[in-house]
């Protein structure tokens, strides 16, 4: 049933990423004045100026901020009159990329910038996520995203494919290995070591299509296939402890066709990590893959960006010749909800 | 550096939404302390019932009655319930899986301590005492002893006196809004009853008020500059509309003001002169009263009009 795999009609890469420091609390800057550094670096790594963007994508949420359309104050930073094409989601960075690599699969664009911030500071970020649950059934109860992903966790715990042990190292190696501490319990079985720190952020791509993307850097991470998909919306009706979303996503995008040395995985909590290796197939017998070197979401977990961070993260592994094949992943809701996969490739 | 500014800002909605015959089934079931599941495609029982099948996305509508007792099937130890959830002393969330069901329900566990909880436990709901139509018309489960009984699901009509057709949701988030540097200093000097905008070092416009960047530039405004007090209205608009909550009588006008000095026109009300004799190009000063941090409206100033020229780019 599954049709056969093709790779996209046009080169794509990305060809500069830039991040923000990632603070708890950013109350002296707005966040037109967190973005624009980060703009203006990923601008300054390829030269480009911002008239010569053809397509400007951006990834953020009004109930961080609290306002609508809080995302057209960002825009200013971006220089956007007179006006530019421009478009923005609802939803994490991760999902802005993919529609700027739509645009440029298209030909309407050769290059493009993609951004996304968030700022988390200003409210509670556990209450504000559960806004994003099904209405009528689950958002009444007013389930945080630290309670969801601890029913994951316990499915995971009860069915022996993790222990507080494993979940214990893998907060431990995202944190460099320096703070192995895994806290204190704060929805059990989940510890404080287990959940991402909250914190704001921004973070900003550029995309370029062929030669383009050739001059205006050495070594351009090709996105060679990019999918995602997304599983049944209530979570009684899920297995908890797969992903499947992520593993159809993953075939989509290439991910299996050739095993990959790297793997920016955006894993919240230390036990989604655990369902994401097994839906990629990273821990094969043998297997090398680096898992999350930049720390992954559980050393920085900018909400909007951190997924968008996963795919630059990736990419500038290839810049800088770290990594020849990498895979990127990015997620959205609660308990790995919605799940998009890239696979990005260097010339060798 | 000026201190940051913030401030509480509570963003408050009663969401009104319509229910459709499944979803209305369900909550007037619950009403009447009857649980419906529906069947999907597959032959499984989806509780809560769901519209359209999980896996093929058919339209569903063979309602079925399940059990008000069940199984978890995983948890999670809340220790510190917060606004809003179903308890207000520590608890468990569940998944429970109802009997009859092959699919489970979210929802809060009463239990003393983490120790009386685990996963394949035996609990039964705890009917909340005014039930409305609404999910929390199960207050809880509570742990249930007997072990799970073969269920017989038997097919229902979803149909029930006086169904309930909506639920009214209110969600509430507070923040500390923090409008940043460039708007901090603004709003600092407007305490002062100084209006201070900022100039792109690119095209040496200044923003009034400054919002961090000029948005023609892309680049950070960085020279704070004082502006007015005196400015031109470039256009305007009668209101007739009196506003909930804002003691002021209609018709009254709002105008796009430029004040001196400024490459952006600004916003504020017109007084001290009829309605009707507000003009493009009328010169006007703000007023100011006792304790305000802004100006409470803007007045004719008594200078000539100026020169339509004077002001054409920036309407």
């Amino acid at each position: 049933m599954s049709e056969p795999v093709r790779g996209p009609v046009r080169e794509v890469a990305v060809v500069a990423f830039g991040q923000s420091e990632h603070v708890p609390d950013s109350a002296e800057t707005s966040e037109v004045e967190m973005l624009m550094p980060v703009l203006h670096d990923v601008l300054a790594q390829t030269g480009l100026k911002a008239r010569d963007i053809d397509f400007t994508c951006s990834g953020s949420s009004d109930y961080l901020a609290g306002r609508a359309f809080s995302f057209t104050m960002a825009l200013d930073g971006v220089g956007a009159w007179p006006p530019i094409a421009e478009s923005h989601v609802e939803m994490d960075g991760a999902w802005a990329l993919y529609e700027a690599w739509v645009k440029i699969l298209t030909g309407e664009a050769d290059t493009a910038l993609v951004y996304a911030y968030g700022k988390s500071s200003p409210g509670d970020l556990r209450e504000v996520l559960t806004r994003q649950l099904d209405p009528y059934y689950v958002a009444p109860l007013w389930p945080d995203s630290v309670a969801l992903a601890a029913l994951q966790a316990q499915a995971l715990i009860d069915t022996g494919i993790t222990d507080a042990r494993e979940l214990a190292g893998i907060g431990a190696r995202s944190r460099g290995g320096t703070d192995a501490d895994p806290g204190r319990q704060l929805v059990g079985p989940l510890r404080t070591g287990d959940c991402p720190p909250v914190v704001d952020g921004a973070a900003a791509v550029i995309l370029a299509a062929g030669d383009t993307a050739r001059r205006l850097v050495d070594r351009p991470a090709w996105i060679r296939g990019i999918d995602h998909r997304i599983e049944a919306h209530s979570l009684g009706v899920r297995d908890l402890t797969d992903s499947p979303s992520t593993r159809l996503a993953a075939e989509r995008a290439g991910a299996f066709e050739a095993p990959v040395d790297t793997a920016e995985l955006h894993a919240p909590f230390t036990s989604q990590e655990v369902v994401l290796r097994r839906a990629l197939r990273l821990d094969a017998a043998g297997g090398t893959v680096r898992v999350n070197p930049s720390g992954g979401a559980l050393a920085a977990n900018p909400v909007m960006a951190a997924g968008l961070i996963r795919l630059g993260e990736a990419a500038a592994a290839i810049h800088r010749g770290a990594s020849d094949r990498a895979l990127a992943h990015a997620t959205s809701g609660p308990c790995l909800q919605q799940n998009l996969v890239a696979v990005l490739e260097g010339e060798r | 550096m000026s201190e940051v500014l913030t401030a509480p800002l509570v963003v408050e909605f009663p969401f009104t939404r319509s229910l459709g015959p499944v979803q209305g089934a369900f909550l007037t079931g619950l009403r009447e302390r009857t649980v419906l599941g529906i069947r999907a495609r597959d032959g499984r029982v989806v509780v809560p019932p769901v519209e359209y099948d999980p896996v093929t996305a058919d339209e569903l509508r063979d309602l079925v009655e399940v059990a008000p007792t069940g199984t978890v099937t995983t948890w999670a130890w809340n220790p510190s319930p917060r606004r809003g959830q179903p308890l207000t002393t520590p608890f468990a969330w569940v998944l429970v899986r109802l009997d009859g069901a092959d699919t489970a329900l979210l929802h809060a566990l009463a239990a003393p301590a983490p120790e009386a909880v685990r996963t394949g436990m035996r609990v039964r709901i705890r009917w909340a005492v005014a039930r409305t139509g609404a999910i929390t018309d199960i207050a809880c489960f509570e742990p249930a002893d007997g072990a799970a009984a073969e269920y017989q699901v038997t097919s229902h009509s979803g149909e029930f006196a006086d169904p309930v057709t909506g639920i009214t949701a209110p969600a509430r988030l507070d923040y500390a809004y923090a409008p940043g540097g460039a708007q901090s200093r603004y709003i600092q000097a407007l305490a002062e009853r100084k209006t201070v905008g900022e100039r792109c070092p690119a095209c040496r416009k200044v923003y009034v008020p400054p919002r961090g960047a000029c948005p023609t530039c892309g680049v950070a405004t960085d020279e704070q500059v004082e502006v007015g007090p005196r400015g031109t209205v470039t256009t305007f608009c009668i209101v007739n509309i009196k506003a909930r909550n804002l003691d002021i009588e209609v018709p009254y006008v709002y105008a796009h003001i430029a004040l001196d000095g400024a490459d952006l026109a600004l916003h504020a009300r017109i007084g001290g002169i009829p309605y009707d004799q507000v003009r493009m190009g009328l010169r006007v000063e703000p007023v100011w009263t006792e304790g305000a941090r802004f100006p409470d409206h803007y007045r004719p100033a008594g200078e000539p009009d100026a020169d339509y020229d004077s002001y054409k780019e920036l309407i």
